[in-house]
């Protein structure tokens, strides 16, 4: 940007043209125009979009890669102690070992059906409520103090009263990632229906819209946007806080198979459950980016070819 | 303005990263190079000690009436070290009473009298094995666990010098289970019943476990086990979130004597399932130390801790200040049987059971790789 910017050249402007500068110029009379020359982005957009794109992709993929063989050739170089930070090659022979051998499923299952159960549930109330305690206000009067409070407690701590509430089956952790992602989409709700513009609602208004044409056409397609934000860093956190509730109180999952095999000393099984987590992670959270995008055509962006 | 600085965010977390992987790996070599440095040396001269002339038994002794090995009370005698040796000890607890001996030898000064500056940590078994392998802990208060054995397979220099207690024959510590309409103590049957359990079936309880399982009609396959807290174990088996569970002490003391449980076993009488371990600090690096370091503990018990210790209420007292429990509760039950050797065997029945759990890969391993006896003896003076 910079380099498109400096290449310009310099014409002299004639005096009088711009009104007023004759007065506070201190007597100059002349005035400097900037003409920039176009950019590549510019002459060619296609073009440079792909040869940025092209280099994201390169970054995206060389710097992981970098990391990997990096670690890998400190394992071999015995630089680390490959007992306890086992070669990425030793982490992929295991896990597709194990994968193999139909071990490493039932955990990922489980783990997975966890989530996405926790997700929807939590998704569904957080944003009802956001959407309630946006529009209305003394819903919002009536609410906001009690889900702040209930906001700041660490979501792990109430493993034990869930465990209370539904004993020792799946309910306890379900109910703490419908807890956990319920505020983040509540607080992204809530926070988007207040900052609907209100020449938006007047808009509404003047064209006569009840109550659910207001929402159909106004509050929902104003605020998705931000909410899916909201659905998609509370997608990342659901996996987070599984996988730390399946260390303390569950039988099966990937926190307890990472917790297991630590326990176990197994450092390779441990490592393959922390990839496994890690990769569920991000399919979880693309998946719910690459959703919001067909939802939502209009919203910026935040990666890729900017809408023009 | 948008692209250069994301360009230069990426290459500077890239280099970030790197620097970051390449610190670890500068600081891991340096403690790898330790823990890989050490090899065992030629056997160690043994005289014989004073006061220690009952100091050993025969490791294939498993009988329940089996005395534990004894010396003098104040055997073996100090033979400090030539110079001040810190020694760093870890336990997963800080209050149960069998690391009474270790509190008390510290509080007592027993180990100084060694010159060692003895250190306790409260860490996780989980965390602290990986520590214990590399040379950061020299001494584990835990267990032959199946996560040990896996780090001696992988060719850690870990090994079990000393055993820990058996349990008084007064003690109900162990398996308890919820009884059904028309059970009986006697006629349990465990079949696919859930099992209440703090550690999972890694922990050395797998064995006895497994051996009240065999007489109750079930096996390690056809329970379900249930991993808790220690606060979750008991209340679990009372409302019936669990079918039974391995009680410690003193909990077991709150079902004892209610017909509506029954305590089905526990740990062999005479025969010690945890106690030290030695990492390559004190195996290769220093044994004069761990010699040192299993005389004063040894010591601690042949003073302190050779009989019924809980007659003595001044005792008590200073047990309890130690442990930081309450004299009474400490009292309500039996004294535990200190007994800081260990029987031949043990580590192969643990491993049988620990397969059967599915919780160890590969072949046995022989005894001679996971215990170690000659700390104890020397200590003693057996030859």
């Amino acid at each position: 940007m910079t380099s498109e910017n400096t290449a310009a050249s310099a014409r002299t402007a004639h005096p009088g043209e711009h009104p007023g500068e004759g007065e506070h110029g201190g007597g100059s009379a002349e005035t400097t125009l900037l003409v920039r020359r176009p950019g590549p982005g510019e002459r060619d957009p296609v073009r440079a979009h792909r040869r940025r794109r092209a280099i994201e992709l390169s970054l995206a993929l060389a710097v992981p890669a970098a990391l990997i063989l990096l670690w890998q050739l400190a394992a071999d170089q015995r630089w680390i102690d490959s007992r306890i930070y086992p070669a990425p090659s030793t982490i992929a022979a295991d896990g597709w070992q194990r994968a193999a051998d139909g071990k490493l499923w039932p955990d990922v299952w489980a783990t997975l059906k966890r989530v996405v159960a926790g997700y929807a549930l939590g998704t569904a109330a957080g944003y009802l409520f956001g959407l309630l305690m946006g529009a209305l206000r003394m819903v919002r009067a009536a609410l906001e103090p009690l889900l702040d409070a209930l906001y700041v407690v660490p979501k792990l701590a109430l493993l034990p009263v869930f465990l209370n509430m539904f004993g020792l089956g799946e309910g306890p952790q379900i109910a703490l990632v419908a807890t956990t992602v319920f505020f983040f989409v509540w607080i992204s709700t809530m926070a988007a229906v207040m900052g609907v513009a209100e020449g938006h609602r007047e808009a509404g208004q003047v064209f006569g819209a009840g109550p659910w044409q207001m929402f159909r056409h106004v509050l929902l397609p104003a605020s998705l946007p931000q909410v899916l934000v909201g659905m998609r860093v509370a997608a990342g956190v659901a996996v987070l806080v599984i996988v730390a509730s399946e260390q303390i109180a569950a039988n099966d999952g990937l926190g307890h198979l990472i917790f297991d095999s630590r326990t176990l000393f197994q450092n390779d099984v441990m490592f393959v459950g922390i990839v496994c987590v890690a990769v569920l992670g991000v399919v979880f959270s693309e998946l719910v980016r690459f959703i919001g995008r067909r939802l939502t055509p209009w919203a910026p962006r935040d990666r890729g070819r900017p809408q023009s | 303005m948008a692209r250069t600085p994301s360009l230069a965010r990426a290459l500077l977390t890239g280099v970030t990263l790197l620097g970051v992987l390449g610190s670890l790996a500068a600081c891991d070599a340096q403690t790898s190079d330790s823990a890989r440095s050490g090899t065992r040396g030629k056997p160690r001269p043994i005289t014989p000690v004073a006061g220690c002339a009952k100091g050993w038994t025969d490791p294939s002794d498993r009988s329940a009436a089996r005395r534990p090995a004894r010396c003098a009370s104040g055997a073996p005698a100090p033979k400090p070290l030539k110079k001040r040796t810190k020694v760093i000890v870890s336990a997963s607890t800080l209050t149960a009473e069998y690391l009474a001996p270790l509190r008390i030898g510290v509080a007592k000064g027993e180990f100084s009298k060694e010159k060692l500056d003895v250190e306790v940590k409260l860490l996780p078994t989980p965390d602290a094995l990986p520590l214990l392998a590399k040379g950061d802990i020299d001494v584990q208060y835990a267990a032959p666990e199946a996560a040990v054995l896996n780090g001696i397979r992988q060719g850690f220099d870990i090994r079990w010098v000393a055993g820990n207690f058996t349990p008084a024959p007064g003690s109900k510590s162990g398996f308890w289970a919820r009884l059904r309409p028309g059970d009986t103590a006697g006629g349990v049957s465990l079949k696919d019943r859930t099992v209440g359990t703090l550690i999972g079936k890694g922990s050395v309880i797998t064995y006895p476990m497994a051996k009240v399982l065999s007489a109750h009609k079930a096996d390690l396959d056809s329970v379900r086990f249930q991993q808790l807290g220690p606060a979750e174990v008991l209340t679990s088996l009372k409302n019936g979130g669990v079918d039974a569970a391995w009680l410690l002490d003193p909990v077991w003391r709150q079902v004892d004597g209610d017909t509506g449980y029954a305590f089905l076993g526990g740990q062999p009488r005479g025969e010690p399932l945890g106690g030290l371990l030695f990492g390559p600090d004190l195996l290769t690096g220093n044994p004069d130390a761990g010699v040192a370091f299993l005389r004063a503990y040894i010591r601690t018990v042949n003073t302190y801790f050779a009989g019924d210790y809980k007659k003595d209420r001044a005792f008590l007292d200073d047990l309890g200040d130690v442990l930081k429990t309450g004299p009474d509760t400490l009292a309500a039950v039996p004294s535990l049987r200190m007994d800081w050797e260990i029987r031949a065997g043990t580590v192969d029945r643990l491993q049988k059971a620990y397969a059967a759990a599915g919780v160890v890969e590969g072949d046995p391993l022989p005894e001679d790789q996971v215990v170690d006896r000659s700390f104890y003896a020397e200590a003693v003076g057996h030859n």
